[in-house]
C-alpha cells in the first residue's frame, strides 16, 4: 500500500456549543493549530493523530445549525463539504438536544459522504433521562455511532476505531427516504447512480415545473416542503431511538441564571468579573513581563555581547545581535504572559457558557451604540492593553461586529500612553489629573466617532435580528483550557510575533545606520525626523528631536520618552558596565522569584496596579520644558493618544482583520490624530 | 397572540412563523418550529430568553413579534 493511501481526512461538523473544540483537543492534542478560512476572519482549527497505521487529519468546521448557506459560517461549511469533500464527516451531536441536532444530520446525510455519528455529552443526557438506543440508530442510518463525554475524554478511542472501521469497510450511510411524492420527483431527475440526494434536490429547486408540481401536490413552496421533510426525518428518528424517562431536577443553569442574568444583580456581577479579569490579566502578568524584559536586556544581551567579542566581531554586528535581535525577541516575548493569561481567562468564560450571556445582559446598553453586547469585554480590556483586547474579539461571531470593535479598541487609552501623558502633563500643567482624564474621554469619543463613520461606510448592516443560543453552564477541565491556550499562543508567536520582530529590527537599523553614526542627528531616523517637520509644524511640533523620537516610538508609545532622552541628552545607548556572568545569573534568578511573589501579591491587593506610574526621566523634564510649550505639549499628547503608535496593536490587527484593514487603520489613526491635534493647537493659539 | 406579548414564566405552543424567509430558516433550524412548546424565561431590553426542550435561545423582539403562539 502506498503511504498516501493511509491518510484519512475527517471534518468535524455540528451545531454551535456541542463540544467540538473539546473533542478536537482530545483527538489531536498538541498538533492542534488555529488559522483562518481563506479570505475571512472565521477561525479554522486543524490537527492530526496517528492510529492503527493511519494518519487521521481533523478539520473543524464552524458550528452551524443548517447547511443552507445564510451566514458566513454556513457558507464556509457548505463550500468545504461540497467542493472539497473530506473522506469522512464526524457529526457531533449534543445528546440532550438530539432532535434539533438531527436536522443538520439529515442535511449532511444528503451529501452521501461516509459519516461517523458522535453522541457527545452523554453524561448530561443521562442526567436528563435521555437514553439513546445506539444499536438501533446504527441500524437505521447504516453508520457507526459513538457515545462520548468530551469533558473527561471517555469514548475518544472509540471515535478513532469507528473512523478506521468506516474507512476500511467502506461503510456508507443509507440514503434517507423522504415522503413518497418528493422521492418520486427526485428519482425522475436522476441521470446517474453517482448523484447524491443533495445534488438531486439542487436540481429540483432549479426546475420551475418541478417547483410548481410540488406546490400543487403539497400546497406549499418547495423549499418549505423539503425543510419539513428533514424535520420529519429528525423527529421520526428521534422518537425511534430515544427513550425518555422524565426526570425533574433543579438544574444548575436555571439556578445560576436567576442571578447572573438578573438585570441588576447580573450587571453588578458582570462588572465584578470584569474587574477580576482586568486585575488578574494585567497586574498578574506585569511582574513577569518586567522580569523577562530585564532578563533579556540585562543578562542575555550582555552575555551574547561578551561571546561575540570573543569571536572578534565588529562593533556594529555585535550591537546588531545583542541589541536588535535580542531586543526584538524580548519585545515579542514581553507580550506572551499577557496574551496567555487573557486567552486562559477568556476561554474559561467561554467554555463555562458565561460569555454569550454577557451579550444578552449587556445588549440593552450596547445596542444603543450600535454595538453587539459582547463588544463590552474587548473594549474594557483595551484600557489595560490594546493587544490582548483585539485578540479578545475572537469571541464575536459576526465579522461586521468584530471589525467595528477592533477599530474602536486602539482609542481606549492604555497604561503605555499614561506613562507619556503623566510625563508631559506634570511637566507642563498645573492640574495634570484633569488633563489626563480629558484625554481618556477624548479617546472614547474618537472611538465612537470611528464606529459611526464605519457604520455609515464600509460596515453597513443592522443589529436588528438577534438570535443566539445560551448553552448550559459547564465546568471546563484544565487540560482543555491549557490545550486551547497553547494553540492560540503558538499562533500569536508565529503570526504576530514574526511581524513585531521584523519591524523592530528595521527600526533599530534606522537608528544605527549608516555605519558609524555617533549622533542620532546623523542616522536615517534623524534625517527622516527632520524631513517630517513640515507635517508636524501645523500641530505645534517644530523640533526635529520630537518628530524623530516618534520613529522608535512606533514599537510602543512609552518608548517616546526613552528615545527623547537619548536624542535630547545624546546619552548614547552603550553602557560600559562590569558584567559577570555568574553574578548576573544569580541576580536574574532572584528577580524571577521576586516577580512571582509580586504577581501573587498583586492578586490580593484590591486596587489595579496597572495605572501606577513611577517617576523617571527627571533630566529630560528640564530640557523638554525649554523646547516645548503648554499648547504644543497638549497637541503632542493628543497626537500620541490617537495615532496607533504601537507595533503590537497593528500586528494583532493584521492577524485578526487582515493586512488591508491594519494598514488602512494605521493611516486613518494618523490622520485623525493630526486633525485633532491641529484643531486643538489652532483653537488654543487663538485664545 | 405573538411571542412578544407572552408573559414571563408562561408556556406556549408555536402556531406559525412569519417574516423574512432567512430569519425563519435560522430560528427553525435552532428548534423554534410549528407545534413546539416554549417557555418565556426572561425579557430584557429588546430581547427575550426562551426555553425550548433542553436549550435556551435568545431572540430579539422583532423576531418574537412574527412568531404566533397559543
Amino acid at each position: 500500500m502506498k503511504s498516501e493511501e493511509k491518510n484519512i481526512k475527517v471534518a468535524l461538523v455540528g451545531n454551535p456549543n456541542v463540544g467540538k473544540t473539546s473533542l478536537l483537543n482530545h483527538l489531536a492534542g498538541t498538533t492542534l493549530r488555529v488559522g483562518n478560512w481563506p479570505g475571512v476572519t472565521v477561525e479554522k482549527k486543524e490537527g492530526k493523530t496517528f492510529y492503527n497505521g493511519y494518519t487521521i487529519y481533523f478539520i473543524d468546521l464552524p458550528g452551524i445549525y443548517t447547511l443552507e448557506p445564510l451566514s458566513e459560517d454556513e457558507y464556509i461549511a457548505y463550500r468545504f463539504l461540497t467542493e472539497e469533500p473530506p473522506d469522512m464527516i464526524l457529526n457531533v451531536i449534543e445528546t440532550p438536544n438530539m432532535e434539533r441536532d438531527l436536522f443538520l444530520t439529515a442535511e449532511l446525510l444528503e451529501l452521501g459522504i461516509p459519516m461517523v455519528l458522535v453522541l457527545n455529552m452523554i453524561d448530561e443526557a443521562q442526567k436528563l433521562g435521555v437514553d439513546v438506543d445506539t444499536e438501533r440508530l446504527e441500524e437505521l442510518l447504516g453508520l457507526k455511532v459513538v457515545k462520548t463525554n468530551g469533558r473527561t475524554g471517555v469514548g475518544i478511542k472509540d471515535i478513532l476505531t469507528a473512523i478506521v472501521e468506516t474507512y476500511e469497510k467502506k461503510i456508507t450511510p443509507k440514503e434517507i427516504r423522504y415522503s413518497e411524492d418528493l422521492e418520486r420527483l427526485l428519482t425522475s431527475l436522476r441521470e446517474s447512480v453517482k448523484e447524491t440526494k443533495q445534488q438531486l434536490i439542487k436540481k429540483l429547486l432549479a426546475h420551475k415545473e418541478y417547483l410548481h408540481e410540488i406546490e400543487r401536490l403539497y400546497g406549499k413552496p418547495a423549499q418549505q416542503v423539503i425543510r419539513e421533510n428533514r424535520f420529519a426525518f429528525a423527529h421520526g428518528l428521534y422518537n425511534e431511538v430515544v427513550k425518555r424517562k422524565p426526570i425533574t431536577s433543579t438544574d444548575i443553569t436555571t439556578l445560576l441564571d436567576r442571578f447572573l442574568l438578573h438585570p441588576y444583580i447580573g450587571t453588578v456581577v458582570f462588572f465584578l468579573i470584569m474587574f477580576i479579569l482586568f486585575k488578574v490579566s494585567f497586574d498578574f502578568s506585569k511582574p513577569f513581563m518586567d522580569w523577562l524584559d530585564g532578563f533579556l536586556n540585562d543578562f542575555v544581551s550582555p552575555a551574547l555581547g561578551l561571546a561575540l567579542i570573543e569571536l572578534g566581531m565588529p562593533d556594529l554586528v555585535l550591537r546588531f545581535f545583542s541589541e536588535a535581535v535580542i531586543g526584538g525577541v524580548g519585545f515579542v516575548l514581553t507580550f506572551t504572559p499577557l496574551i496567555a493569561v487573557i486567552y486562559l481567562l477568556l476561554s474559561f468564560l467561554e467554555f463555562t457558557g458565561y460569555l454569550p450571556r454577557i451579550a444578552f445582559l449587556m445588549d440593552r446598553v450596547m445596542h444603543r451604540l450600535g454595538l453587539h453586547g459582547k463588544s463590552l469585554i474587548p473594549l474594557l480590556l483595551g484600557f489595560g492593553c490594546n493587544v490582548p483586547a483585539i485578540v479578545a474579539t475572537r469571541t464575536m461571531e459576526s465579522k461586521r461586529d468584530k471589525l467595528l470593535v477592533i477599530a474602536m479598541i486602539p482609542f481606549m487609552s492604555c497604561p503605555a500612553r499614561l506613562v507619556v501623558f503623566s510625563f508631559f502633563a506634570i511637566t507642563f500643567f498645573k492640574n495634570p489629573a484633569l488633563v489626563i482624564f480629558s484625554l481618556y474621554i477624548l479617546g472614547i469619543v474618537i472611538a465612537l466617532i470611528t464606529a459611526i463613520i464605519l457604520r455609515k461606510t464600509i460596515l453597513r448592516g443592522s443589529l436588528e435580528h438577534f438570535v443566539m443560543e445560551l448553552p448550559p453552564y459547564r465546568l471546563p477541565t484544565l487540560r482543555l483550557l491549557f490545550g486551547v491556550v497553547w494553540v492560540y499562543l503558538k499562533d500569536f508567536l508565529y503570526r504576530a510575533g514574526t511581524l513585531i520582530f521584523a519591524v523592530s529590527i528595521l527600526i533599530w537599523l534606522s537608528m544605527n545606520l549608516p555605519p558609524g553614526v555617533e549622533k542620532p542627528e546623523d542616522s536615517i531616523a534623524g534625517k527622516v525626523g527632520k524631513a517630517l517637520i513640515p507635517i508636524f509644524e501645523p500641530i505645534g511640533i517644530k523640533d526635529w528631536r520630537v518628530s524623530t523620537s516618534l520613529i522608535p516610538a512606533f514599537l510602543a508609545r512609552e518608548i517616546v520618552l526613552s528615545s527623547m532622552a537619548t536624542i535630547y541628552l545624546a546619552e548614547g545607548t552603550k553602557k560600559k558596565e562590569e558584567f559577570s556572568l555568574s553574578e548576573s545569573a544569580k541576580e536574574q534568578l532572584f528577580g524571577l522569584l521576586s516577580a512571582t511573589k509580586e504577581a501573587f501579591y498583586s492578586l490580593i491587593n484590591p486596587l489595579p496596579r496597572t495605572f501606577e506610574v513611577s517617576e523617571e526621566y527627571s533630566n529630560l523634564r528640564s530640557v523638554v520644558s525649554k523646547s516645548m510649550d503648554e499648547l504644543s505639549a497638549l497637541s503632542f499628547m493628543i497626537f500620541i493618544l490617537i495615532y496607533t503608535s504601537c507595533l503590537g496593536t497593528i500586528s494583532v490587527m493584521w492577524r485578526e482583520a487582515g493586512k488591508k484593514f491594519a494598514l488602512g487603520f494605521l493611516i486613518y489613526s494618523f490622520l485623525m490624530a493630526w486633525l485633532s491635534a491641529f484643531i486643538v493647537y489652532k483653537v488654543g493659539s487663538m485664545l | 397572540m405573538n411571542l412578544e406579548d407572552v408573559k414571563v414564566g408562561a408556556k406556549v405552543m408555536i402556531r406559525d412563523l412569519k417574516g423574512k424567509e432567512e430569519v425563519i430558516r435560522r430560528v427553525e433550524a435552532m428548534g423554534l418550529r410549528r407545534g413546539r412548546s416554549v417557555e418565556v424565561l426572561q425579557k430584557l431590553g429588546r430581547t427575550i430568553l426562551l426555553k425550548l426542550n433542553n436549550s435556551r435561545i435568545v431572540i430579539s423582539k422583532d423576531i418574537a413579534r412574527n412568531i404566533y403562539v397559543e
